[in-house]
């Protein structure tokens, strides 16, 4: 559970802007909510501390979602990096290096400009899967509002953020066609994969 | 939104390749979901005539057509439709055209007759079933064009993503105006003013913005005589493409305009309009209106409406009213076109639950520069496709305008470390003229730049910093990694106990379950929970996905028994399975509420009978001993206490694991009423644990201990006791009594049968003892077990039934 601010206010999500309609969201009696992503610990964590830092945060989050490819309950990761000369190269190179670990050698990435609230510039990436590209996450440059939001100077202190779903890498992994199967409880199909 | 190419091209020159295309606006932010297509690809086919038809040679069924294309030679074609016939224009495929179902055609010989190509029939252009053989085109038609002069080719349609900070984005202006930035190339704008006839417009109607804040510009253009009927085809076929329905001229093109312009168009029948009088203010509140969907809708003061002299006749940048609609015998309208405070209609928009394309629009923000110019265009097209007049001038009111944004400072050496470029600040200009950006580079080299008014996106440095990447192309920025060395990397608190109880879990055979934390309310009743339990304090959701579970769990035990009954459905019968999470307890309302980490196993034994090996132990043998290897992986040393720790355990088989004086863990077999609430059957155990206070003990446990250098003494004591004695109770004694240098225990014998009384049972102990500072005595080892027999036989009756030294004995 997080707070309305930690979500999305101090993540520069506007009140009242479509930006808030990208993520269908639990909400709960008092105005709390279930974490739609994992980009709140970036609040926690850099309120308070003095950059350089860098984080990794994998957790669980919700939305408001069901169909064959969404479910309400999945897994993101989170990395974010702060310096004095943290740069969107930096990010690329980050994500190359994380993506050739984890899916080879010969991986290769697309970066696409798109929009986040709590980056800017912001990118979505591909990750290239099986010969066509796959959608693997969100990136981009902190936004310089968010960074001002946890009490640290824009000015003298940049970096980057990025974050992915952990739950669709895993379906196509192991060809599980629904993700609603990973969260069945059907031991048929989770004994298949310990 | 869909993006009809042919319609596109009109308004900018698109790359050759469609791939180039699609995968540019892509990669510039346009995510292109989806390629359409409106009717089949005919772009390979020719028009060709048949100079003369005659027979096969070798085949009654076939003939052999001398083909007309346009080329220098004739072509020889073999044909097996029974209608061809010499003077008929038709439609080849030749050598290397595709057909739309993407067969190519060769050159090949048919029962010994080379033929160059194909004579299509309806089917084989995919444009509906054969109708007797090959489709005879009109007479008029030119031999050697391309087929699509004569027959609708069929539109390529893109659907793009639009991100929600891109209001310009959603129209085809927009989407020209990327291509430019991306390929270059000059828009080709379409004709807006309207030839005006008549009485001019402000003698049909006055408009005013009494609300200024909701409205910044209200723009009206005023038509008469015109006849609202169907649409011509060509605008049919191009708001259809665009995934419009077409409903009448009118409408369909305050729609059209709607997609060239981004500029949502409202048409009131100003026949209907009372007084004829516009006035945009704020709802009264409970104000009524119909809205064109028929819905009577209760409006609030925080509304914006259009009306009339008597009430509200639209929702404004929402939805028009019914009773204001334009119809078959409406002569005169209004044309509304109007900037509309993007907040305001989103907040309208949801609070009604009325999404339309036009609050779809305004929420994103419109060219507040673009109302006159839409209304123009609206009238323009009206009138061509409606006839009437459009009358002189356009009727404009303004509330408080939009606030022209402030001059961005830009430096370019922020620029660079930002993306980690080396752009000079020439080419940051250039850059940022490709999206229309004015930037002028000051003496000490700082860019001051002023983006077009229809980008209310662009505020900040950063938002210039994007386009400029965005232009270059992300994919072309070099990839580097960030300087500076990792110093202390560190996990949060528990991080680490949570993976080693869930590698031990899964160790000892376990498999791991995710579900989802969404309760009704019967658990907390069907664990047998007390009214007083923590674990009845749950969170509710407001928004649930279910309206039956719009509980957050507060524990795992219901949900791990739930899934149990599902696999026995499933007929899985032998069960090893566990779920490890945080579960949610209201503290006050609210704030955040407790999220203790839990872990909860589970072993179901199946109704089969063993084909061998008899009688297996109790399953609660096999729950403990499970329970007390995943304590010992995890490192924390426990003491075990029988009794009826859990409600949902059975009161006779059941315990807790505790360090010190806190439970960290407990295990049992399913109490007798929960098994009947949650239909399972046969002998299953539980084993939770609280891997929030395994993760503080463990912490202590896993502290470093100083190896000794001196020589450990090992004593064994075979102890005779009572049968119903707690084996852990007795340890903690042992350690009691053995003092600071007894530095382990445990229990490596049980027996009970011959030699040993009735009611007794022997139990062996080993213990080790050892300092770090000097080699034990005898003496100071005899003097501790002395003591420690003695509190056994003061507190639990032991007898001293055999004493050894250790090790090998």
């Amino acid at each position: 559970m997080e707070t309305e601010w930690n979500n999305f206010g101090a993540l520069n999500f506007p009140e009242d802007h479509p930006a808030r309609d990208l993520q269908d969201t639990f909400f709960v009696e008092g105005g709390s909510l279930l974490r739609t992503h994992t980009s709140p610990v970036q609040i926690r964590a850099m309120t308070g501390r003095t950059p350089p830092f860098r984080f990794v945060v994998p957790g669980r989050v919700y939305r408001n979602d069901l169909d064959a490819t969404h479910y309400p309950m999945f897994h993101q990761i989170e990395g974010f990096c702060v310096g004095e000369a943290v740069s969107f190269a930096d990010l690329k190179g980050t994500l190359y290096a994380f993506a050739r670990r984890l899916f080879g050698e010969d991986t290769k990435l697309r970066f696409r400009a798109h929009f986040f609230p709590f980056t800017e510039p912001s990118a979505e990436m591909d990750v290239t899967w099986r010969g066509g590209w796959l959608e693997w996450g969100g990136c981009g440059m902190i936004h310089p509002r968010v960074l001002l939001n946890c009490g640290i100077d824009p000015q003298r202190w940049q970096g980057f953020a990025f974050g992915m779903g952990l739950d669709r890498p895993a379906l196509l992994r192991f060809g599980i066609p629904n993700i609603q199967l990973l969260f069945d409880g059907d031991l048929r199909v989770l004994e298949q994969l310990s | 939104m869909r993006v009809p190419l042919g319609w596109l091209a009109e308004w900018i020159e698109l790359p050759p390749a469609l791939d180039e295309l699609v995968d540019r606006l892509t990669a510039a932010g346009l995510e292109v979901e989806e390629i359409l297509r409106t009717g089949p690809d005919l772009s390979g086919l020719t028009i060709g005539q048949v100079l003369e038809r005659r027979a096969h040679p070798d085949a009654d069924r076939l003939s052999v057509c001398r083909v007309d294309v346009g080329a220098a030679e004739p072509l020889e074609i073999v044909c097996g439709a029974p209608n061809v016939a010499a003077g008929q224009k038709v439609a080849v495929a030749v050598v290397g055209a595709e057909l739309p179902n993407g067969l190519r055609i060769k050159q090949s010989k048919i029962r010994g007759v080379l033929s160059d190509g194909m004579i299509c029939s309806t089917r084989e252009l995919g444009l509906g079933e054969e109708a007797g053989g090959i489709l005879v085109l009109d007479a008029a038609a030119q031999v050697g064009a391309r087929l699509t002069t004569v027959i609708p080719a069929g539109e390529t349609v893109l659907d793009v993503e639009i991100t929600p900070n891109r209001g310009d984005w959603v129209s085809l202006l927009g989407m020209a105006r990327e291509v430019r930035a991306s390929f270059s190339g000059t828009l080709r704008l379409p004709e807006c003013a309207p030839p005006e006839s008549g009485a001019p417009a402000a003698e049909a109607v006055r408009v005013g913005v009494e609300d200024r804040t909701g409205c910044a510009r209200y723009a009206g253009r005023v038509l008469r005589g015109i006849r609202v009927g169907p649409s011509p085809g060509w605008l049919v076929e191009r708001i259809e493409a665009a995934g419009f329905r077409s409903v009448n001229n009118v409408v369909d093109v305050t729609n059209f305009v709607m997609l060239e312009f981004g500029q949502p168009l409202h048409a009131f029948d100003l026949g209907r309009i009372r007084g004829r009088q516009v006035r945009v203010r704020a709802a009264d509140s409970g104000e009524k209106i119909r809205t064109l969907d028929g819905h009577l809708r209760e409006l609030l003061q925080s509304d914006l409406v259009i009306a009339d002299a008597e009430g509200a006749i639209a929702v404004a940048g929402v939805m028009g009213g019914a009773d204001s609609e334009v119809t078959e015998t409406t002569r005169e309208i209004l044309i509304e076109s109007a900037y509309f405070d993007p907040p305001r209609v989103r907040r309208t928009a949801r609070r009604l639950g009325l999404a339309s394309d036009a609050s779809y629009r305004f929420e994103r923000g419109v060219d507040p520069e673009g109302q006159v110019r839409a209304a123009d265009r609206a009238a323009r097209l009206i009138r061509e496709v409606a006839g009437g007049e459009v009358a002189p001038g356009v009727v404009l009111a303004e509330g408080d305008p939009v606030p022209l944004a402030d001059a961005i400072r830009l430096a370019p050496e922020r620029v660079n470390r930002m993306l980690g470029t080396a752009f000079a600040p020439g080419e940051v200009e250039a850059l940022l003229a490709r999206v229309e950006v004015e930037a002028t580079l000051t003496a000490e080299g700082t860019l001051v730049c002023r983006p077009p008014r229809y980008r209310p996106d662009l505020r900040i440095e950063a938002d210039l910093v994007e386009e400029v990447a965005r232009i270059h192309g992300y994919d072309r920025i070099p990839n580097t990694l960030p300087e500076g060395a990792i110093s202390g990397v560190s996990l949060p608190p528990g991080r680490e106990t949570r993976e080693a109880v869930r590698s031990a879990l899964v160790g000892a055979g376990f498999t791991e379950l995710m579900t989802l934390p969404f309760v009704g309310s019967e658990d907390a009743d069907a664990l047998r929970l007390a009214p007083d339990d923590v674990r009845r304090r749950a969170v509710r959701l407001v928004n649930p996905i279910q309206a039956e579970r719009p509980w957050l769990r507060t524990q795992l035990v219901a949900s791990l028994l739930r899934s149990a009954r599902a696999n026995r459905v499933r007929q899985v019968d032998e069960l090893r399975a566990f779920e490890l999470a945080r579960v949610f307890r209201a503290v006050a309302p609210g704030a955040l509420p407790d999220e203790p980490t839990q872990a909860v196993a589970l072993i179901g034994r199946g109704s089969a009978k063993r084909l061998w090996g008899g009688d297996p132990p109790p399953v609660f043998f096999e729950a403990k001993g499970a329970a007390e290897r995943v304590l010992a992986e995890v490192g924390v040393r426990t003491s075990f206490r029988g009794g009826d720790v859990e409600p949902f355990l059975h009161p006779g088989a059941a315990g807790e694991f505790r360090v010190g004086k806190s439970r960290v863990a407990a295990v049992g077999e399913l109490h007798p009423e929960c098994a009947l609430r949650f239909e399972l059957e046969g002998p299953l155990a539980l084993l939770t644990f609280d891997v929030d206070a395994l993760a503080r003990a463990g912490r202590a446990a896993r502290r470093f201990r100083e190896v000794s250098r001196f020589p450990a003494v090992e004593r064994d004591l075979a102890l005779l006791l009572g049968r119903d004695s707690a084996a852990g109770e007795l340890a903690d004694a042992i350690r009691e009594a053995g003092g600071e240098s007894l530095q382990s225990v445990r229990v490596f014998d049980r027996f009970a049968g011959p030699g040993v009384p009735e009611g007794k049972v022997s139990v062996a102990y080993r213990l080790v003892f050892q300092r770090l500072d000097r080699t034990l005595t005898e003496p100071e080892v005899s003097e501790a077990l002395a003591r420690v027999l003695a509190l056994l036989a003061r507190r639990f009756g032991a007898e001293l039934r055999e004493q050894q030294k250790g090790g090998g004995s």
